[in-house]
């Protein structure tokens, strides 16, 4: 297993090469005056010297060079050029990641702890009354764009409750609409898939087996059935729990809350290639971790699962 | 889960009961904003959102009072040499710099001014404002941008003593009062920008303030606080104790109906609502002032350079026939497609001449009513007339060998609703009146980043709405957008980067235009050489741009327009300018307790036309 | 479905009646016939048919036969919307009796929808919307399933190649779709088929990393080793094997991404990249909606366009649910 993870690791930074150096070169290919406010009102000369000055005027390869010497020697992202002039890109997204954690986890966990009760109960009284309302919540979620409630959310959740339509770091409550609305998607996504595979799961022969030998109800179900049928929903965890750091557009443009959402959005439209290769390194070494807890957590779940084991195909 | 429900419950009720703290301090100004500033360096920045902070933190040497004239503002006199190539400046005395906690720095001398010019015209700290020195005709600025001159000493800017300072320019250059709002002429402390260089203004920790305001907070997509600066030789016109400006992607959105919660005192109010809040809230709706620092008009472009099935081929040799671009102008009803933009008065900002109306006088006459711009009205929306031209063009450019309908490649920028309805409105308008066996107008939604370089200047439209704003108050700002543009190894004209249409002076091609082109060229030249008459200049100037428009060569439309909002400033108290920063200060605006009502707004509307003398 | 002849016992009876006409010479009719394990398969084949009892399953779902009517009914009504008498274009501006725009009018008689907010009627930009936005959600789904089945099974089954699809998984997954996105928007001019497209660039990947995962969790199992051991080909295995099994997640899968393209569409419009307004579409219609919502009267422009998605994104996950209940083998008996 060891020598397992230290390969998955070795490749995993050639992957994070791959991905820097295509991002790299295709954020280069993006007009030029993308990188100048003011270029109709620039001479050649200057726009010559703006790039200059940028380091755009060197062949793509001796850039891609330098920035991976620079990274790599000095763990230095370069400066922004557009988002915040001359601010150094770690120094941009150190404040702004944690807010983002924060807010992501704390709905996450919001919507694990009622979205899997949640699907766990659909799957066992399917068809029953529950089963119907859950299904009902489930598709009224997946079928409102959530730009769309969201907004509702902000706008009469802010009356009813009283406060402010931003976010004001300062006072919990003004946690509670961005978290809510926030776990609302997953909620439906972790009830939904769960129901899925738990009725799938409960149609297998070991569950008759299991009732023929009278194992009790609620065991089969909870020890058996929750367990297995967890297994797929398994490999997400951990990609979700790190995604948290992209956090989310929608509510933190809503509610201005400083994170990351909308972040990358903005810096690849403002082409400030810097900050955008910042951030597609932190995204990236993110889901490459997430990919790997991932297929562990399958493994260390489903015993019949071997990601070691060579020569089973033909 | 019930706890958990209990618990939120809990939390709610007491955010009920609890009484939200009305503001402590008096005359805290709030608003949104929606997109940040990309730098508080306002030595190089030349966008007008990144100015604003340094607009108000930072004093110019002159300023404009609200109604658009100049006062003394960081100089106290000034004057102009004999031969009109030296300005000199007197510094008031006595002004401080002070850092983002209050606390006093040093004094503002002319050193600050000639630091700053050396800042702006290094190359290294890729300044996007060292144009506004050429077109000030600094002397030997650009040649010491280019690295030609390394001595700054040679360079046109100087300190004789701390509190006088010159600038030599090497041609007379009127309008060089008017450039001294712009960033590129506002002061810097000289030792932090030696100091800091590159890292000047990445903070608000690092800048000084002389101004209005000081920015005391400055966090980036959270908020920006200006606290008054007490010291200010201007203090006591500084009615607002308070800025916090709150970042909101969504601001567009939330801030009409925060503002009617109270939680801010300013909202823009967008087209597509304004209807609704006439009906619901008519008594709180003011509106901002147009201003005539930018100017639209629709270019017709002589070098189509876009795919065949749109037929470039056919369009060129249409553009090219003057009864063909008089029949679109004449069909043209620029009222209509506006209220796209200004859904109420279009006519308050129509424009009938590139230059817009207001925006410089000689001898008390607006320029846009000088005696060249006579009879041009005839060449507007005239149903009649446009299809008397239309028959016309027919005859001739069938014989030309061109293909009816002719496809008007209409090129506007996605995601930009207002000039995407103006559009279809447009499309609408025209077809209807010349007929779709004449024309047929494509809509063409460019790209909406970098929509510039991938259409106008690429040549990717048949007619486009432009825009083009003044670097200085005079009408030479107004011709830049036609001036030549002359590929320095072929000799062949590349075609300016509006409408084009120098490329037509290649070739004989197109002799009718041809005439047109170099008629106004030779025009502008002469006007450019008048620098002691300044009636005789404008008149000159206005000569050429009237051969524009009455040849159908470009169709004025209009200025930006005065958009709606709710608001508790009484905006026509503050600076008033066609150019430079002036607009953007907080400065002389008063905060109410209330928003400003409508009967408010027409009242103090009606005074400031008053004053403006119109 | 029920009329036509099962297709192995079709083959089965040519084969036979091919061997029975045949005109063969004496030699020939006394040699040895060769073994042909196709057709000893077949002799063995039940009438059981899968996708038969699948559908016939499916159709007893009332609710869900019902919404499947109801799509059918909406895609069909896009396209006859145009040409019923008395509608408006979806492009046209009304103007009013002052030769001004009707902009921003409450749903009357006129317009049964009203206007939006330059005098265009709702009713048919809603139905000219509703039908790029289903013609968009349904190619991105097929090219997304077609793309992510192929390259999700080969990656789970083939181990050789897993290391290589995981790298590009890797690679492409990491690469943020804003890029791609955008970089798309600078090479081709916006409309349909651009932002079909870009969706899809990026849009399969979710699906082969779904499979290859299902695959790799069945692939050990004994039944696929006894397969392997038999000597069965990966091909077949896969087709009879993995693919059957995977049916019904599949279909719950690709059900599902019909309204997530649509859904996607809508943010794409909202970070400023989507269809321009010349184009109606639902994302369109509620981005625009979606600007007005703060002002209760003019809401009706965000609720119609959003009810018509809700309506679709609902109809596809019953119609999903259902067909991958009926697809589970074990519901047929």
């Amino acid at each position: 297993m060891a020598r397992y993870l230290g390969r998955r690791f070795l490749r995993s930074f050639i992957t994070l090469f791959i991905i820097l150096s295509i991002v790299f070169i295709l954020v280069r290919q993006m007009p030029i005056d993308g990188y100048f406010p003011n270029i109709e009102k620039m001479t050649d000369a200057q726009i010559q010297n703006g790039l200059h000055q940028m380091g755009l005027d060197q062949p793509i390869l001796v850039q891609l060079y330098n920035f991976f010497k620079e990274l790599i020697l000095h763990g230095n992202l370069g400066t922004s050029w557009v988002y915040r002039d001359n601010v150094p890109v770690a120094e941009i997204l150190a404040p702004k990641i944690p807010v983002s954690i924060k807010l992501g986890s704390l709905s996450l966990l919001f919507a694990m702890l009622i979205g899997l009760p949640m699907g766990t109960f659909m799957a066992k009284y399917k068809g029953k009354f529950f089963d119907n309302l859950g299904a009902a919540f489930i598709v009224l979620i997946q079928a409102v764009p959530s730009a769309v409630y969201y907004l509702f959310i902000q706008l009469y959740g802010t009356e009813w409750l009283h406060i402010s339509m931003l976010f004001d770091p300062d006072k919990a409550i003004s946690w509670v609409l961005p978290v809510f609305s926030m776990s609302l998607g997953n909620i439906a996504y972790y009830a939904m898939w769960l129901r899925r595979y738990m009725v799938d799961e409960s149609k297998k022969d070991y569950v008759t087996l299991a009732r023929i030998k009278g194992v009790s109800e609620n065991k089969i179900f909870f020890r058996h059935v929750f367990r297995n049928a967890f297994v797929p929903m398994a490999q997400y965890l951990p990609t979700s729990f790190l995604n948290t750091v992209i956090g989310s557009i929608y509510i933190e443009s809503l509610y201005s809350i400083p994170g990351m959402g909308g972040l990358l959005v903005d810096v690849v439209k403002k082409q400030d290639n810097n900050m955008v290769l910042g951030i597609v390194l932190l995204y990236a070494t993110v889901g490459i971790i997430g990919l790997l807890l991932g297929d562990l957590m399958m493994a260390l779940m489903d015993p019949r699962i071997n990601l070691v084991k060579k020569g089973g195909e033909r | 889960m019930k706890k958990l429900l209990a618990f939120l419950m809990t939390l709610a009720l007491l955010a009920g009961m609890a009484v939200l703290p009305a503001s402590a301090e008096e005359n805290v100004y709030t608003a949104l904003y929606s997109s940040e500033v990309s730098t508080l360096n306002y030595l190089t920045s030349s966008t007008t959102w990144d100015y604003t902070p340094g607009a108000n933190v930072v004093d110019t040497l002159i300023e404009y009072n609200n109604i658009g004239e100049i006062i003394p503002g960081l100089a106290e006199t000034w004057e102009v040499s004999e031969d009109q190539l030296t300005w000199t400046f007197h510094l008031r005395q006595g002004q401080k710099w002070y850092d983002y906690t209050g606390a006093e720095v040093g004094e503002v001398t002319a050193n600050d001014f000639v630091a700053a010019a050396k800042y702006v015209l290094t190359p290294e700290y890729d300044s996007s404002l060292e144009y506004m020195f050429e077109e000030a005709n600094i002397l030997n600025a650009a040649a010491y941008y280019a690295g030609e001159v390394t001595d700054f000493a040679e360079v046109g800017v100087k300190a004789v003593d701390d509190y006088t300072l010159q600038y030599i320019v090497d041609k007379p250059t009127p309008y060089l009062l008017s450039c001294m709002t712009y960033g590129s002429f506002m002061p810097a402390y000289g030792p932090q920008l030696e100091e800091l260089g590159a890292d000047f203004a990445t903070a608000c920790e690092k800048m000084y303030c002389c101004g209005a305001f000081i920015l005391t907070e400055f966090e980036p997509q959270v908020k920006h606080v200006f606290v008054k600066n007490v010291n200010n030789w201007d203090a006591e016109n500084v009615h607002i104790d308070r800025i916090e400006q709150i970042y909101n992607a969504e601001a567009a959105t939330l801030a009409p109906t925060m503002a009617l919660r109270g939680e801010v005192d300013y909202a823009d109010l967008s087209n597509d609502i304004i209807d609704d809040w006439k009906a619901n809230n008519p008594d709180i709706i003011s509106r901002g002032r147009a201003i005539p620092d930018f100017s639209y008009f629709f270019c017709f472009n002589f070098d189509p350079q876009y795919e065949a099935e749109y037929g470039p081929d056919n369009w060129r040799i249409a553009v090219n026939n003057s009864n063909f671009r008089h029949s679109i102008m004449s069909a043209f009803d620029r009222t209509y497609s506006m209220r796209a933009l200004e859904p109420d008065d279009p006519e308050s900002i129509l424009q009938n001449t590139i230059t817009p109306a207001t925006f410089c006088a000689a001898d008390g006459v607006d320029f846009s009513e000088l005696a060249p711009f006579e009879g041009t009205e005839e060449n507007f929306f005239n149903a009649e007339k446009a299809l008397e031209y239309k028959a016309k063009a027919m005859e001739e450019l069938t014989a030309a060998g061109c293909t009816f309908p002719v496809t008007i490649l209409l090129t506007y920028k996605s995601g930009d609703t207002d000039w995407e309805n103006e559009s279809i409105l447009f499309k609408q308008q025209l077809e209807g009146v010349l007929g779709t066996d004449y024309i047929n107008v494509e809509l063409y939604a460019g790209p909406s980043e970098s929509f510039l370089s991938a259409t106008r200047r690429a040549g990717v439209y048949s007619m486009m709405r432009c825009n083009w704003g003044a670097d200085y108050a005079d009408p030479l700002t107004w011709a830049s957008p036609f001036a030549e543009s002359i590929d320095s190894e072929t000799g062949l004209h590349e075609g300016n980067s509006y409408n084009k249409m120098d490329v037509s002076l290649d070739g004989d091609a197109y002799p009718e235009t041809k005439d047109i082109l170099t008629a106004y060229y030779a025009t502008v030249e002469e006007a450019k050489n008048i620098t002691d008459d300044t009636t005789a200049r404008y008149t000159k100037f206005a000569e050429a741009e009237a051969m524009l428009i009455n040849n159908a060569m470009v169709i004025p439309y209009n200025i930006e327009a005065a958009s709606y909002q709710v608001t508790k400033l009484n905006i026509f108290e503050g600076q008033y300018s066609p150019c430079g920063v002036s607009n953007l200060r907080y400065k002389y605006q008063t905060l109410h307790e209330d928003f400003i009502s409508a009967e408010e707004y027409e009242a103090a509307y009606q005074e400031w036309l008053t004053a403006m003398g119109k | 479905m029920a009329l036509l002849k099962h297709p192995k016992v079709e083959a089965l009876e040519n084969s036979l009646s091919a061997q029975l006409k045949r005109d063969l010479s004496e030699k020939e009719l006394f040699s040895f016939a060769p073994f042909d394990e196709e057709e000893a398969e077949l002799t063995g084949a039940s009438n059981y048919s899968y996708w038969r009892s699948t559908l016939h399953a499916f159709s007893k779902n009332r609710v869900a036969m019902f919404l499947l009517a109801l799509m059918l009914i909406i895609v069909l009504f896009t396209f006859i919307q145009p040409l019923l008498p008395g509608q408006y274009d979806a492009f046209v501006v009304t103007n009013g009796d002052n030769g001004l725009p009707l902009k921003n009018k409450q749903p009357s008689a006129e317009h049964w929808l009203g206007t939006n907010s330059i005098g265009q009627d709702l009713w048919a930009r809603l139905w000219s919307g509703t039908r790029t936005s289903l013609f968009i959600g349904l190619a991105c789904a097929m090219i997304e399933a077609c793309v992510g089945i192929l390259m999700g099974v080969l990656w789970g089954y083939v181990r050789k190649l897993d290391f290589l699809f995981t790298e590009i998984y890797n690679v492409l997954d990491n690469i943020p779709s804003t890029i791609i996105l955008i970089l798309i928007s600078f090479i081709l001019k916006p409309g349909v088929g651009t932002i079909i497209f870009a969706m899809s660039l990026t849009g399969w990947i979710g699906m082969a990393r779904f499979i290859r995962n299902q695959i790799l969790i069945i692939r050990d199992r004994d039944y696929n080793v006894a397969s392997r051991c038999l000597g069965t080909s990966t091909w077949r295995i896969i087709v009879k094997n993995l693919l059957p099994y995977l049916v019904s997640v599949i279909m719950l899968r690709m059900a599902l991404s019909i309204p997530g393209a649509i859904g996607s569409e809508v943010f794409i419009t909202y970070i400023g990249l989507g269809l321009p307004a010349t184009v109606p579409s639902l994302g369109n219609l509620i981005n625009e909606g979606r600007k007005l919502m703060m002002s209760p009267s003019l809401r009706y422009q965000l609720i119609y366009p959003t009810i018509i998605l809700s309506i679709v994104t609902i109809s596809f996950y019953m119609i999903g649910n259902a067909f991958s209940d009926a697809a589970d083998p074990k519901s047929h008996v």
